[in-house]
């Protein structure tokens, strides 16, 4: 399939990937449903979007939206202005993705600021004669106030059904401005599953910010990611090679180059799914086909493409070598201090692959874990990034494995059902009831902790730090009660109420 | 993108700008926020009829990233939500919504949920009233308050919610009123970084001076048993510059209940002791056991401000002189009050945020005309973070920088004027708030050493 820059509109992930919010069952079975690397269909296989069974049900829980994920990348661009076109609940979003913000530029040393974002405030009387008018006007203090590289727009659920013409104005005031504007379309309502705004950011810089006449600089490599630390300079250090990162902390000119890369790889295919190979298909970018960086079989492979694209095989089975003696002790007493632990992994979809991966290797046993959706497959449709079948393959099946949108109601029970000692999570809303159930969590804001050979260690070390919370979380466990009535918890089965389509 | 990027010409850093629609850095959110001021209220979880982020949205950034003060029973990721997708929009969400509220019912236990409403459901005309209705005879009651984010602000949404569960679950009364009993109208739960314990202090205050307090919200409100007998106090006592007149009005008008607008929250001893006192007589109950209350208290204030002096007058490297306080107005006036007469600091700049109703503007500048005797400062009402940024800087605050009470919006600013910072309301992002209080008697000493433990912490 097709990426489609056409349209200012991103098509959602359900309609490009047939992404899923709800499935419970084994992960092989998952994997094999999923039809991806299975049918080694190398592309245009099948059609538009994968067709798997869908679990639906009366009881939700609060999701995340498409326009927090936009706040999130395009509003985390450091010389650019992300205007929200929305009443003013929206802007809410500016408090956490600042102090996120914040401290991604701390730990990328870079000087710390707050974002740039502005809200166009739209009010009652608005939602009738419509709120152009003021979305025009807040582009023009964005350029005002701060004469940015560029300036994006998020839509939002108001201002879809009540019809603004962002890309007009958008048009207009890139023509009267000089600088790319850029409608992000990211209602709420337009996608089951957030991620769809990480795409809607993606499909809006391709179009018009990376630079369609590059020179090409064949030792850059792209690297999709968030906020997390800078491990990958140290390593491409090794293969001659200097890291782009985007989307997040980047300038507009990083932005603009990412059509001069020698390839283009990521931490998680869930972000860089869409960017990757859209970037491959309209400017001649490789991405990197394979599994992701997690583990020693991810990893090695992980590096070996990469050299293979940008010719340094000697270079990478150098420093592959070096790194599997470098970080072997460490990981065989981490296994020993870990024996007999048991983990449980609820992260975004692809990075959960990766995050199993890693605690198998530390001999950590994962019998379940929770992620918020699933992709039958991703945009590049090259079976070597199937992510879930390589976890499978390589370190067996995960018995409990759901999909569920971050819906803590469930996770109740899928505790229940394998009782860890820990879970591992990345976005909020499910480690405050595994506290009262007694079980730590280890968050990795850095979404680079536990990546690469490093990673394997630093993911062991921090494990046993939070174990060692335990303390709190079962004091605190003797001490609450829950908001879940005894019915709910009593069933076995936290699918219950919710039935296949 | 354009080839050649026409901005390269040197720019003003902070050009002034004129006001406009645009906010930068928000200090308010929409009415749906105000899912807090029911999930406040002991074993109260909200239902959020909203499109899939607005939740989460309102959560992380009100409770999370501002003190992180976290969900507690009922809210944060435990709020039930419709998650509003394309079919709600094009065919209504009226049935989604009933679905939600019959499962919460089997799942949740709670003692009353309330179901708040984002732009999908207020743009598409949902009938959430009819919706609602059919669960009278449920087990646990559930009342609504249209709360789409183009109607209001979170303050405003606020008095929605209350209203929502005063006229359709607390419901009619016309029976007799207990002297000496008061419901407290005050902080916004949440949205005030300290709420939990400025609440808890100012119960502790009222009771102390022989009052039967219904707070309402957080861990003093024995949740809806309190609401219940809210008909039956004797009366309403508004505690701030305007929020909660609305509902005591009404109150007023329901029950025939009279109430007190006391506008400044009282920090340290000097404004308690007369907070109380005005309290005590409007009840025109015997003042006894209050000022037996007051005489113990001021004891141990002055004790440890006598002890404080030490420090206040000899210490060697100088401390702030002048002031700044951004944020809204309940702490706003309550800050510079204590400031001002308590540790005479001079007025430097006042910025009050959250865009009260225009009608109580004038009650609220008149406050400030009048913080001392012989201290008058001006206010101004501004919520774009870029024009009160740009405000202070074009201040003249003589010869060091001033003490500046705000947000985490304000660190950057702080940096620039090497002022010392102490975040004081939302966003808070960098402060972790259990109990602590700046209110009362107590909650003025803990302000004391935040403010100079920042201020002595980054001397040297």
């Amino acid at each position: 399939m097709r990426i489609n820059l056409d349209t200012p509109v991103v098509e959602s992930r359900e309609q490009r990937l047939g992404t899923i919010i709800a499935w419970d069952g084994k992960a092989s079975e998952l994997s094999k449903q999923s039809e991806y690397a299975r049918k080694s269909c190398s592309s245009g296989c099948g059609e538009k979007g994968r067709r798997l069974c869908e679990m639906k049900g009366p009881f939700t829980q609060g999701s995340v939206c498409s326009e927090q994920m936009v706040e999130c990348q395009a509003g985390n661009i450091r010389d650019a202005v992300l205007i929200q076109h929305s009443p003013i609940g929206c802007g809410a979003g500016q408090v956490i993705y600042n102090s996120i913000y914040r401290n991604g530029l701390a730990m990328r040393n870079l000087p710390v600021e707050n974002l740039r974002l502005i809200s166009t405030n739209l009010k009652e009387q608005d939602m009738v004669f419509g709120g152009v008018d003021k979305l025009e006007q807040s582009i023009r203090d964005a350029w005002e106030r701060h004469h940015p590289k560029a300036i994006f727009i998020a839509t939002s659920c108001a201002t879809g059904i009540i019809g603004d013409d962002v890309d007009g104005s958008a048009r207009k005031l890139e023509g009267e401005l000089g600088i790319p504007v850029i409608p992000l379309h990211c209602e709420g309502f337009m996608s089951k599953h957030w991620s769809t705004g990480f795409d809607a950011t993606q499909h809006g810089i391709m179009r018009q910010i990376v630079r369609r006449n590059p020179t090409k600089q064949e030792d850059l490599v792209n690297v999709i990611n968030l906020w997390g630390t800078d491990v990958f300079t140290p390593m491409f250090k090794e293969l001659n090679l200097r890291v782009n990162f985007v989307v997040d902390l980047a300038t507009v000119e990083d932005l603009a180059q990412m059509s001069e890369a020698a390839a283009t790889v990521g931490f998680c295919h869930t972000l860089s799914s869409y960017l990757a190979a859209g970037l491959e298909q309209e400017f001649g970018v490789p991405e990197i086909k394979a599994p992701q960086p997690y583990g020693f079989p991810g990893t090695d492979a992980w590096l070996r493409e990469l050299a293979k694209v940008t010719h340094r095989e000697e270079l990478a089975e150098a420093y592959i070598a070096k790194e599997h003696a470098r970080v072997a002790p460490r990981i065989a007493e981490l296994r020993e201090l870990l024996k007999g632990k048991k983990g449980f992994v609820s992260t975004g979809s692809a990075y959960a692959h990766g995050i199993i991966a890693v605690l198998r290797e530390l001999g950590v046993e994962v019998d379940g874990s929770l992620v918020f959706h699933h992709d039958p497959i991703y945009d590049s449709e090259d079976p070597r990034q199937d992510t879930l079948a390589h976890l499978v393959d390589n370190y067996g099946d995960v018995p409990s494995f759901s999909v569920s949108n971050r819906q803590q109601y469930q996770f109740y029970g899928l505790l229940q059902r394998v009782k860890p000692d820990f879970i591992i999570i990345r976005h909020n809303g499910l480690a405050p009831l595994a506290s009262r159930l007694g079980i730590p969590a280890a968050p990795l804001g850095d979404e680079h902790h536990a990546l690469g050979y490093q990673g394997i260690i630093n993911l062991g070390e921090t494990i046993l730090e939070i174990l060692s919370h335990k303390k709190f979380h079962e004091d605190l466990a003797a001490h609450v009660t829950l908001p879940y009535k005894k019915w709910w918890l009593d069933q076995g089965d936290p699918f219950l109420l919710v039935k296949g389509e | 993108m354009p080839e050649t990027i026409p901005n390269d010409t040197p720019y003003p850093k902070h050009p002034l700008v004129e006001k406009s629609n645009s906010i930068q850095q928000i200090r308010y959110v929409c009415a749906i926020a105000a899912m807090h001021s029911a999930s406040a209220i002991p074993r109260v979880i909200p239902i959020t009829h909203c499109g899939p982020g607005c939740a989460d949205k309102q959560f992380m950034n009100l409770a999370f990233y501002n003190g992180f003060q976290g969900g507690g029973y009922g809210g944060g990721a435990v709020v039930p939500s419709t998650n509003q997708s394309e079919s709600e929009v094009v065919f209504g969400g009226e049935d989604r919504l009933r679905a939600l509220i019959e499962s919460s019912q089997k799942i949740l236990d709670a003692d009353l949920f309330v179901v708040v409403t984002g732009c999908i459901s207020d743009l598409v005309g949902d009938d959430v009233g009819a919706v609602v209705r059919d669960f009278k005879e449920h087990e646990t009651p559930v009342v609504f308050a249209e709360t789409g984010g183009f109607k209001g602000s979170n303050f405003t949404g606020h008095e929605l919610v209350v209203k929502s569960i005063i006229d359709q679950y607390v419901g009619e009364y016309d029976g007799p009123r207990t002297v000496g009993t008061v419901n407290v109208w005050s902080l916004l739960p949440y949205h005030n970084t300290f709420w939990r314990g400025d609440l808890t202090e100012i119960k502790r205050v009222l009771e102390g001076a022989g009052l039967t307090v219904n707070i309402l919200f957080g861990r003093g409100s024995s949740g809806l048993s309190e609401w219940r007998s809210i008909p039956q106090a004797q009366f309403n006592l508004v505690l701030s510059p305007w929020l909660g007149l609305q509902t005591a009005r009404h109150l007023e008008e329901k029950y025939g209940q009279p109430f007190l607008h006391v506008p400044v929250i009282p920090i340290g001893s000097k404004e308690t002791t007369a907070f109380i006192r005005r309290v005590v007589e409007f009840a025109g109950i015997d003042n006894g056991r209050a000022e037996e209350f007051i005489r113990n208290e001021e004891e141990t204030y002055y004790g440890y401000l006598e002890e404080f002096a030490d420090f206040y007058s000899e210490y060697w490297w100088g401390l702030p002189a002048k002031f700044v306080v951004i944020g809204d107005s309940g702490y706003n006036l309550a800050l510079t009050k204590f400031l001002v007469n308590q540790l005479g600091l001079i007025p430097g700049k006042q910025i009050i945020t959250e865009n009260p109703p225009e009608e109580h503007r004038e009650a609220i500048r008149a406050q400030y005309q009048n913080i001392a005797g012989d201290v008058t400062t001006d206010v101004e009402f501004e919520d774009d973070s870029y024009r009160i940024h740009q405000a202070i800087r074009q201040t003249d605050f003589g010869q060091k920088p001033p003490i500046i009470f705000g947000t985490t919006w304000e660190r950057d600013l702080a940096k620039e004027m090497k002022s010392a910072i102490v975040e004081v309301g939302f966003p808070a992002s960098y402060e972790v708030v259990l109990s602590k209080t700046y209110v009362g008697y107590r909650g003025a000493l803990t302000l004391l050493e935040k403010i100079y433990t920042t201020a002595v912490s980054a001397s040297a």
